[in-house]
């Protein structure tokens, strides 16, 4: 038997896959499209900070990205402040003909993490202007209220700092905010490193997982990104097939056939089968 | 045979030198003055890196660079011997270092030379050998990788010294006049066309737009002058998010880069840039702090969407272009694949090469 369709959607568009991908750091645009076709992925997020000054020099790579015919999510990475932030969020707007924006203020440089303060006011500001807002966030569950207050239907949390591929370093908070926020669209988006991870955030409940640096630098990013849509597919299957609770102790659930059973007792009561 | 070249990059002028050795008639048009070229070449390393250039990007890099040190070496001797002003060059590998936070960005590129490149090519470093192979790096790094084929050029003393020999063999050098398209045979100029036997078509990144799929990317070099620092071989930073090296030049001068923007934005290096190229000159050696900043520079590397270079023939047209920033890695390659795609006499015996 087939399982009933699994779509899902952002912001009133329904997709097929749950797995988001990045467009930077491949070995070349021909790698990046073979990984794209790969991955199945329906979204691709692209970075234009650098491109600010003068968008149309990027003209190029724009026409590449939409050759792919999938989604574009442009983002705001690299920007440090509201301000910045909501001048590249006007321009992607006009550059890309969307108003979806994943929205990234940078508090630290070095790891690449979110400035939660400023990611909230720029927030407040785009939904008011119109935008669709993607913001990348901590796992922090006051946080993600606060950015849910300010219209935002979908929360990017973070896994690990962007590009370290550490996986999920916090999952007890992870399912906490996904315990805590069930109607929320929470997006895993960074520190990705294996499938395992994808699978993972997929298992615990999240809707989806964005990546870039765990495929762009594998050393073959076609094949991982075909391990990647793999994973995702698993984790969310296994999700909606509702997984056994784990055990606490490996107790035998029926007499073992063949041992005396004073000798089971024996095992039990000794932690012999721990 | 009158053969016309757009374009008097590194191509052109190599191409324009082999040419006029075997008897052709060559005219070489450029944008720019000979000395101010804006093409890729002026603003570039020189990096003869196939192996590192292979483990970060295409596979292909290790066969098209792997004789480049070799060659180069062989092209220099024949420049020499013709007269021309010299060169300087070494051939005396690459280095890669990381800081212990990036350790886990020298570990992926040892595993992608072990993988894809060989592992036979390059030598894992303990901080003793390091120190011994760099001694200005002593204690500043707790080891590397060698890499002992790799080697670096001056590419503007190339440049200089191609000119010199073009005119030397009686080039024409027409400075200053924009080739808008190349077609069989023919050069079309601001003020008219001009035809030829030949027409060769090297205008690199000029070109973008008249070339199915050749975009152009954006790099920024510095260049410093550092007196008190003796690097003898390129050295390479690796790092989360940048491609970083230092390429020595003759004189303590070094030339750092190099950033990568996907943009044919020509403004002036940004602030953005300087500071990452800088941090990271700064960050391989303190001293670099009192080094002098010579120069800071972007220009366009043309490329191709699978990054590697074409060479397309048809009777009465050549193209070269798509070098991306492998420019003096793949120039001798190209070079002899473009010479080989000519029906064209034999070469003109020269003087011995010393």
């Amino acid at each position: 038997m087939q399982p009933p369709a699994d779509h899902w959607t952002l912001y009133g568009e329904t997709l097929h896959s749950r797995l988001l991908l990045g467009t930077a750091r491949y070995p070349s645009l021909d790698s990046l499209g073979a990984a794209v076709r790969s991955s199945g992925t329906d979204i691709l997020t692209v970075s234009l900070r650098r491109q600010a000054q003068e968008p149309d020099g990027a003209r190029s790579l724009w026409q590449f990205l939409r050759s792919l015919e999938r989604r574009l999510l442009p983002n705001t990475a690299g920007c440090h402040s509201v301000k910045e932030a909501l001048t590249l969020a006007e321009m992607a707007r006009e550059l890309f003909a969307t108003d979806w924006i994943k929205l990234e203020v940078i508090g630290d440089d070095y790891n690449l993490q979110p400035d939660p303060l400023a990611t909230v006011e720029a927030a407040r500001t785009l939904v008011k202007r119109g935008f669709r807002v993607f913001p990348y966030c901590t796992e922090d569950l006051v946080l993600a209220r606060s950015l849910l207050e300010a219209g935002c239907e979908v929360l990017m949390p973070w896994g690990a700092p962007i590009g370290t591929g550490r996986g999920l370093l916090n999952p007890y908070a992870l399912a906490t905010l996904r315990e805590r926020l069930p109607d929320a669209t929470l997006i895993i988006d960074a520190g990705i490193g294996l499938p395992s991870d994808a699978t993972r955030a997929l298992e615990m409940g999240y809707d989806g997982v964005l990546l870039n640096t765990a495929v762009a630098l594998a050393g073959d990013p076609v094949i991982m990104a075909a391990a990647f849509a793999a994973a995702v597919t698993a984790g969310r299957a296994a999700y909606r097939a509702e997984p056994m609770p784990p055990r606490q102790t490996a107790v035998p659930s029926t007499p073992t056939v063949g041992t005396p059973f004073w000798h089971q007792h024996e095992a039990t009561q000794s932690g012999g089968a721990t | 045979m009158h053969v016309g070249i757009a374009g008097a990059g590194l191509m052109g002028r190599l191409l324009a030198w082999r040419l006029l050795q075997r008897g052709c008639q060559v005219s070489l048009y450029d944008d720019h003055a000979p000395a101010g070229c804006a093409s890729a070449a002026m603003t570039a390393a020189g990096m003869l890196a196939a192996l590192s250039e292979a483990a970060e990007g295409t596979t292909a890099m290790a066969t098209l660079g792997a004789g480049a040190v070799v060659a180069w070496r062989q092209l220099l001797a024949e420049l020499a011997a013709e007269g021309a002003p010299p060169v300087w060059f070494q051939g005396r590998g690459s280095l890669v270092v990381a800081h212990p936070a990036d350790a886990a960005d020298l570990e992926r590129l040892r595993r992608l030379l072990t993988t894809r490149v060989a592992a036979d090519r390059f030598h894992t470093l303990d901080a003793a050998a390091l120190s011994e192979l760099e001694p200005e790096l002593a204690g500043r790094f707790d080891g590397g990788l060698y890499l002992p084929e790799e080697g670096c050029i001056d590419n503007r003393q190339l440049l200089v010294s191609l000119e010199w020999v073009i005119r030397q063999l009686g080039g024409e050098w027409h400075a200053g006049t924009s080739v808008k398209e190349a077609a069989p045979g023919q050069l079309r100029l601001a003020d008219g066309t001009q035809y030829f036997d030949l027409a060769v078509d090297c205008r690199g990144a000029g070109a973008v737009g008249q070339c199915p799929g050749l975009r152009a990317v954006r790099g920024e070099l510095l260049r410093i002058a550092a007196p008190e620092l003796q690097l003898s071989r390129p050295v390479r930073l690796a790092h989360p998010r940048y491609q970083l090296y230092i390429a020595p030049r003759a004189d303590n001068s070094y030339v750092v880069g190099a950033t990568e923007i996907e943009s044919a934005a020509s403004h002036a290096v940004t602030v953005r840039s300087a500071l990452e190229l800088l941090s990271a000159l700064f960050s391989l050696h303190p001293a670099f702090a009192e080094a002098e900043i010579l120069e800071m520079n972007a220009a366009h590397r043309a490329t191709f969407t699978d990054h590697l270079p074409r060479v397309e023939a048809t009777p009465k047209w050549l193209r070269v272009n798509g070098l991306y920033r492998h420019g003096f890695l793949l120039a001798p390659t190209l070079l002899d694949k473009a010479l080989a795609a000519l029906p064209l006499p034999q070469a003109v015996p020269m003087a011995a090469v010393s």
